[in-house]
């Protein structure tokens, strides 16, 4: 990671709330997946034993808006494994993953039914007496964060707690979090928290960096996340996307190279039906 | 917990979770922190973004381990070995023997000085076991490990005690025979070479885990332990943790912030119900409970043998009858020794494991079960079933229906029709119970605090309190045995029993049973305000005298404080004794009194006010100057000079040495786990404990030392997903959903050896059963080089069972009965298996 | 409890944990694919004959004579049946489909399945005014009544003018909606895909007017109207489907290359080239061979445009699936 990854910057709103993911102090307890879980009254999945390390919930979906993620990177590729680590989860890495409330939303924009809002604090809801169920949102999200419930037929994600927040309750995950490896408050003070840990990490050799902020996880119009965190390996390996995109800085631009299309088009019907008029062959 | 009790005074965790936050180094062995106390981690991240240094040693690398710098991989069962060659390593050390520092420390906080009887000898001397071992007995006779020196007996006491004993010393250190040349000695062979050849971990590792620690230790900084069971689950488990004690007095980390030891306890209120003991052979505040021997016979005759001259257990009257006097009231008179004859007396072994073989052979006809379960809990498992199945009743009360009350029909032999319901006679009674969010109650957490929590929700049904339970079914016998005059009769009429009780449901008052644990004047009720106010003549009720206090003379209870602070927080709950929340904290200051350094600064003397003063309660006479040299017929605290920070010891100081209390020796020593793949490297004549509780008997097979059938060293342990034999959390779906299946890890290596793919269905195996399981294959787990060769080293959670919504093979169908000698606690940690591909039953489908 | 999610992943046995997840996540998606399945294809082919016919049918209105009659009417009916169960396939789609009306709550320009809505609307307005218009003329509705009369009052030159945008709408606006996803496959091509469906749109609307003209000799001219819109609208659309093959590397293009999506990727452009190719032959054949040949290639033309949308939706999945698409798309992506 270049040293430039650790800038955090967002174009988020003053007055935003959003949440600090700190990694290297998430000890992978899963109090927050179960916390939310719980909160929200959520079903339990129906899953199996998986083999994945100890992550038997796979990914976010709609039953499962806290997502707990095992990454074990113990041995190296002859298979020896190290006795001195890096001070900070490196060799087990643990992510808490969530709806990243991004400043501008894929799902929202995507959402035909304006079900999706962006709420006072600033973060994105779906409201559930809206949504119909079209499914756009969720290949809309570039960070595959909603999904359709099988058993509703309606989109769901976290909703930052909206309910709790709006009762002055901090959001139930980062409540349950043990660690305060969940961090939850203003977005722009946490981005200066996180900048100083990113730092202050880095001073002890780890190769931490800022996933979410604009620079990173906010480039291609997303404009940084409002729920970010702090990573010590590349994106992928937690399986966030490295450079994510808003999809819809893709609509303006497709609808114009249809419009060319269809001018063409347009022309050469035009002209070929012209042809015809001009009698040619009988 | 005897490893910290016989060295330190008190079994419990000498420090706080919070104080944690102030280590320079914290040592995690022994417990899987990190997955079984998440939030008491929470302080360990603390230091470690402070920049301590986090050394974890364990078999498995384990969330614990991804927060810490060094994980050192060990053989599990060969922790004393480890601790003891850090002994040996520290005290052979440049900045242990130039640092002034520790000299000082040891020569006045501890009994370094002290000269051992010369008929002591060590096991070094005796291949393998110490001076007083009897073969046949498998026991020892502890005499010839008392201090050389005098004892007196006191005279005009109001009730009779041990005599006072007056030791040689050596304040040069140099007698061959004082503690310190002693424990020097029986170390010497510890080095790092052993540690690589029994342990399995690598020479520079070990000096590398020896030097943090070392480094981290003195005047401006200290180095905190932190175990659990991966420590007391073996058949030496107390020694090594006395090991421990022994390593944290000589490098200066008791008593003093961000050092010591803690003792992390399992289930939310573990400590509490040692304080208040479920235990067979404590009454509540560590008395010991009366035996059915001539010793005990009457109070004075208990008095007489149990009562020390010297140390706060000099009062051990005014605790005892306080407690007689909460307990049978107007019938606990001076004439009738305070009720003493009500008290049953114990006649034997009434452990766990022991009742188990007990109900097995018929012995016992019922049993309650309340907050346990057996079924899948207990060793040996298999065993524990035949030993339910052979009961004329129980009653199961828990909030599931868990397998120790569905056994009968769902048990794997009953399902596989090994075994008919209709021949099993036991009656089950299931009575659901309240959880710990469905009533009011205190839980006393791992470092004694005591937290006072509010009921939630109303329980479902007929859901009750243990409260309620109890106290009912106290009041109906009382009222069976009100007209019979046995003996039996007698005892339970004498009972006080009359709370309160309050709500539609009739709950026992527990604001009055608080008060009475509390403690409180007999005449008025008043509450007392600490344990100084109780008395020997029956003027004071006490349920629990260190929880004396818990309740103030205003009414106020105060474990339900809340009011949190950077340091002690000493507003927060009530931790006993008297609130302390460092103990033997005398020891933070040095022998003058004076903060051993300005960044370690917790209590110290104020010369102005003629008092110890700072940050906590001092755990030390509050008024006893440090110059204070006691009088030479002086007795109870008052015989401690001022410098002796360990006030429940004899003599005030911890012990390097222990003459008295631990049953397998005064000092710690390796065997090898009863179940193990090698020789004991120290003592090939002695290979195992010398004295640990053994069941043998053929429904108990233990496998011979390096059994070629059972190759395999396994070891059980937690999920962070899951809560010990899994009724609270298996039934739950939120929970049951994270850890779905019951799995064993095994190493890349040994996978491919075996041709165990990841997730492959495997069957681990022992002489006394066989449990399948998933195959999770991680490089987390490693073969470990042992004596030369290669051991593989399994491990498997314990949790499942066959009930609930996650379920499993049961890995205690493979444990054994065998237990440490002090606390009993059987040895789940680390024995022999062979695990094979395949499924327990073939052509079974997924 | 009923099985909520399922997912494949590409473990292979026996690896030991570690090895394989230092790249990606145990070979899970990144993201979440979409729900989208066979209502959905069908919705794309008909509402790409439809906006196809109906482009057709206002362009021959517009600038064709008395022999382009024939387009006119046929494209007018075609637009409108086939755009007809277009609200229902999408209804039937839907996990609330009694939430439909919901879309009507706001227009987003941001959102293509918002405007899609609306501009489906639009369609069907025009559509059916198209429809009233020709029935009318066409005495279908009879002469003295007042819906007749009404109907033929309608400006039908403004009507076919008017009815060409969201035609065009209709056609391609299904490709940009895919494009504005984060399915690596079809944001990688978000720029071609709107394209492509237009040309695809017009192809298949051209062969199947071609088809509906039938060989009657009245017909003639109107059919070789078509046809040589057809010839370009495939030229277009062969040229669009080598782009996106190119385009998507071999990473992200994996799908269009392999298995079932792969499969009907190369049945698309066998079909469009095909159809091309027997046009073309077509021309130099002897009647009643030719005849046939371009029968065969308007069929071919019609089942390539069910080929190419049934890829690009399915493709769409296989490559939501695929972690190192979305890690490749998002790598370069700025
Ligand atoms: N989530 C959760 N928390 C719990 C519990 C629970 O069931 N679930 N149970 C509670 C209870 S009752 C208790 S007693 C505590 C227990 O807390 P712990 O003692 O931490 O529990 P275990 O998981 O049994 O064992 C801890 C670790 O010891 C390692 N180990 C095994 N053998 C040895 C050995 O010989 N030496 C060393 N150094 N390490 C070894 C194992 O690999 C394992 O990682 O946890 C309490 N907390
Ligand atoms: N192999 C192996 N075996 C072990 C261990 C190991 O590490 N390895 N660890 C040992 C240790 S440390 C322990 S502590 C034991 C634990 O083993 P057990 O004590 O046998 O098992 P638990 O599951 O803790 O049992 C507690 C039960 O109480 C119920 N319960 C919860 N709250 C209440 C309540 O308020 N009232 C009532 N009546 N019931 C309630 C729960 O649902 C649960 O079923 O297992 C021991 N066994
Ligand atoms: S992460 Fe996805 S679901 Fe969450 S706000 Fe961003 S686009 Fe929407
Ligand atoms: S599924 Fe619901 S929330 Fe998602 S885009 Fe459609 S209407 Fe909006
Ligand atoms: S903020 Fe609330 S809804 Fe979102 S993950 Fe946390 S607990 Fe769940
Ligand atoms: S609660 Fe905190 S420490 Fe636990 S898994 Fe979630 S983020 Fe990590
Ligand atoms: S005692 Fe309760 S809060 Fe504490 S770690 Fe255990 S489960 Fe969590
Ligand atoms: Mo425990």
């Amino acid at each position: 990671m270049s040293s430039t990854t650790g800038v955090g910057r967002t174009r988020a709103r003053p007055g935003a709330f959003g949440f600090l993911t700190d990694t290297t102090l998430c000890i992978g307890c899963k109090a927050c997946e179960v916390a939310c879980k719980q909160w929200n009254q959520l079903p339990m999945d129906d899953f199996g034993f998986t083999g994945m390390s100890y992550d038997n919930t796979g990914d976010l979906g709609a039953t499962t808006w806290r997502h707990v993620a095992f990454i074990e990177r113990i041995a190296d590729r002859e298979g020896r494994r190290p006795a001195r680590l890096q001070p900070f989860q490196s060799n087990w890495l643990m992510l808490s993953d969530v709806c990243k409330h991004c400043v501008n939303a894929g799902c929202m924009e995507a959402c035909p039914t304006g079900a999706i809002i962006r709420t006072e604090f600033d973060t994105v809801v779906i409201q559930q007496d809206i949504c119909n169920g079209c499914g756009y949102c969720v290949p809309a999200c570039p960070f595959g964060v909603p999904a359709l419930s099988p058993l509703d037929g309606k989109a769901h994600k976290c909703t930052l707690c909206y309910d709790r927040l709006r009762d002055g309750l901090e959001p139930a995950c980062s409540k349950a979090c043990p660690t305060d490896a969940i961090q939850f408050g203003p977005v722009h003070a946490l981005l200066d928290r996180a900048k100083a840990r990113v730092a202050e990490l880095r001073a002890q050799g780890v190769e931490a960096h800022l996933y979410g902020d604009e620079a990173l996880g906010g480039t291609g119009g997303i404009g940084g996340l409002n729920a970010f965190f702090i990573l010590t390996a590349p994106p992928e390996v937690y399986n966030l996307p490295a450079k994510p995109e808003l999809p819809q800085r893709r609509v303006l631009p497709g609808f114009l190279t249809s419009a060319l299309a269809a001018l063409v088009l347009g022309i050469a019907t035009v002209l070929a039906f012209r042809r015809e008029k001009e009698g040619h062959r009988a | 917990m005897p490893g910290l009790g016989a060295r330190l005074g008190r079994g419990g965790a000498t420090t706080t979770l919070a104080s944690l936050a102030d280590s320079d180094c914290i040592v995690i062995m022994g417990s899987n922190m990190a997955e079984n106390h998440p939030v008491g981690f929470r302080f360990v991240v603390k230091a470690r973004q402070r920049g301590a240094r986090v050394i974890h040693v364990d078999p498995r690398f384990s969330r614990t381990s991804a927060l810490a710098d060094l994980h050192v991989p060990i053989r599990p069962g060969s922790d004393l070995v480890f601790l003891g060659a850090l002994v040996n390593y520290v005290l052979n050390s440049e900045r242990w023997n130039q640092d002034s520092f520790f000299r000082e420390y040891v020569l006045h906080y501890t009994n370094a000085s002290v000269i051992v009887s010369p008929e002591f000898r060590d096991t070094e001397e005796l291949a393998g076991v110490f001076s007083g071992y009897d073969p046949e007995q498998r026991r020892y006779d502890p005499t010839s490990w008392r201090y050389a020196g005098e004892a007196r007996p006191l005279e005009g006491e109001r009730w009779p005690c041990r005599p006072r004993i007056e030791p040689e010393r050596d304040p040069t250190l140099q007698h061959p025979n004082c503690a310190f040349q002693v424990v020097k000695r029986h170390f010497a062979r510890y080095t790092p070479e052993l540690v690589e050849a029994v342990c399995g971990v690598p020479r520079e590792l070990f000096r590398e885990v020896a030097e943090t620690i070392l480094a981290n230790s003195g005047r401006d900084r200290t180095t905190a332990f932190c175990y659990a069971v991966a420590w007391t689950q073996h058949t030496i488990g107390t020694q090594i943790i006395s090991c421990c004690a022994l390593l944290q007095l000589l490098l200066g980390n008791i008593g003093r912030p961000g050092g010591g030891i803690l003792a992390l306890r399992g289930h939310a209120t573990i400590q509490g119900s040692t304080d208040i003991p479920t235990l067979f052979d404590l009454l509540p505040g560590y008395l010991k409970m009366p035996r059915a021997v001539p010793e005990h016979a009457t109070l004075a005759d208990y008095f007489a043998t149990e009562r020390p001259a010297t140390g706060l257990w000099y009062d051990m009257p005014k605790f005892m009858i306080s407690l007689l006097k909460a307990w049978y009231g107007d019938a606990a008179t001076p004439e009738n020794d305070y009720g003493y004859a009500f008290l049953p007396k114990i006649g034997g072994d009434y452990s766990f494991q022991s009742i188990l073989t007990m109900m097995k052979d018929g012995v016992i006809k019922g049993l309650f079960v309340m907050g346990m379960n057996p079924a899948v809990g207990g060793q040996n498992a298999r065993l524990a079933r035949q030993a339910l199945a052979n009961l004329d009743w129980l009653v199961v009360r828990d909030v599931h229906e868990i397998e120790t009350a569905s056994f009968w029909y769902d048990a794997p032999e009953v399902r596989n029709g090994e075994v008919r319901p209709q021949d099993i006679k036991t009656e089950v009674f299931f009575l659901p119970a309240a959880i710990a969010a469905e009533k009011d109650g205190t839980f006393t957490n791992t470092h004694r605090l005591v937290q006072w929590h509010d009921k939630a929700v109303e329980p479902p049904g007929d859901a009750r309190s243990e409260a309620h339970f109890v106290y009912h079914l106290g009041r109906r016998l009382k009222e069976l045995y009100a007209e019979d005059e046995s003996p039996a009769g007698q005892q339970i009429r004498a009972l006080t029993w009359d709370y309160p009780t309050v709500g539609p449901h009739g709950e026992p008052d527990l604001m009055a049973v608080a008060r009475e644990i509390s403690g409180y004047r007999f005449a008025d009720g008043r509450p007392v305000a600490g344990f100084h106010e109780l008395a020997d003549d029956g003027s004071t009720a006490c349920g629990c005298w260190i929880y004396a206090g818990m309740v103030t003379p205003e009414g106020e209870h105060l474990a339900k404080r809340r009011r949190g602070d950077d340091r002690a927080s000493l507003d927060w709950g009530f931790a006993w004794p008297a609130n302390r929340r460092i103990l033997y904290n005398r020891a933070s200051a040095d022998p003058q009194g004076r903060p051993w350094s300005e960044r370690k600064k917790w209590i110290w003397w104020d010369p102005e006010q003629g008092r110890w003063v700072g940050y906590d309660v001092p755990d030390f006479p509050a008024t006893k100057p440090p110059d204070y040299s006691p009088p030479p017929d002086a007795r109870g605290l008052a015989a401690h000079p001022g410098t002796a920070p360990f006030v429940m010891m004899l003599d005030g100081l911890g012990w390097l040495f222990v003459p008295v209390g631990l049953l397998d020796g005064p000092l710690p020593t390796h065997y090898e786990p009863w179940e193990t793949p090698v020789e004991n490297l120290l003592y090939p004549a002695q290979p195992r404990s010398p004295v640990a509780p053994v069941f043998v008997r053929p429904d108990n097979p233990y496998h011979e030392i390096g059994d070629p059938r059972y190759p395999c060293v396994i070891t059980t342990y937690r999920l962070t997903e899951h809560h010990t034999a899994g009724g609270m959390s298996r039934w739950v779906p939120w929970l049951a959903e994270l850890q779905p299946a019951g799995f064993v890890e095994i190493s890349p290596e040994l996978a491919r050896e075996l041709g165990i793919a990841n997730g492959d269905w495997v069957v681990v195996e022992t002489a006394r059963g066989s449990a399948e399981a998933r195959a999770l294959v991680t490089e987390r787990v490693q073969p470990l080089t042992v004596a030369g060769r290669t051991v593989h080293v399994i491990g498997m959670p314990w949790h499942f069972g066959f009930g609930g919504l996650a379920t499993g093979g049961i890995a205690n169908e493979l444990a054994t009965l065998v237990e440490d000698p002090n606390s009993l606690i059987h040895e789940a940690k680390s024995f022999t298996c062979r695990i094979r591909k395949g499924r327990l039953r073939e052509g079974e489908r997924e | 409890m009923p099985e909520l999610r399922t997912w494949r992943h590409r473990r292979a046995p026996g690896e030991p944990v570690s090895a394989e997840t230092r790249e990606s996540y145990y070979g899970l998606p990144v993201i979440h694919g979409p729900h989208w399945r066979w209502p959905i294809v069908f919705y794309f082919v008909l509402g790409g004959l439809a906006g196809g016919s109906a482009v057709l049918a206002a362009a021959a209105r517009l600038v064709g004579g008395d022999w382009a009659r024939p387009i006119v009417r046929v494209g007018r009916y075609l637009a409108f049946l086939a755009m007809l169960p277009g609200p229902l396939l999408l209804i039937v789609d839907l996990g609330r489909p009694e939430r439909f009306h919901h879309m009507l709550r706001v227009v987003k320009f941001r959102s293509p399945m918002s405007l899609g809505v609306w501009g489906l609307i639009g369609f069907t307005a025009t559509a059916f005014l198209s429809l009233l218009r020709q029935a009318a003329t066409d005495g279908l509705l009879g002469r003295a009544n007042v819906v007749a009369r009404l109907a033929r009052r309608l400006p039908d030159r403004i009507l076919a003018g008017a009815s060409l945008v969201p035609a065009f709408f209709l056609a391609g606006y299904t490709g940009v909606l895919l494009g504005a996803t984060a399915v690596p496959l079809w944001a990688r091509n978000a720029l071609r895909l709107g394209p492509l469906f237009l040309c695809s749109a017009l192809s298949s609307a051209a062969a199947a007017l071609s088809l509906l003209l039938g060989s009657r000799a009245e017909t003639a001219r109107a059919r070789h109207a078509v046809e040589r819109v057809e010839r370009l609208a495939l030229v277009g659309e062969i040229a669009l489907l080598e782009a996106v093959r190119l385009g998507s590397g071999p990473v992200i293009g994996r799908p269009l290359a392999e298995g079932l999506a792969g499969g009907a990727f190369a049945g698309a452009r066998a079909s469009a080239m095909g159809a091309l190719a027997l046009h073309l032959l077509a021309a130099v054949s002897p009647r009643w061979l030719g005849r046939a040949l371009r029968l065969v290639a308007s069929l071919l033309a019609l089942g390539g445009a069910f080929l190419l949308r049934s890829s690009i939706v399915f493709g769409g999945h296989r490559s939501a699936e695929d972690p190192d698409a979305t890690f490749e798309f998002t790598r370069a992506s700025r």
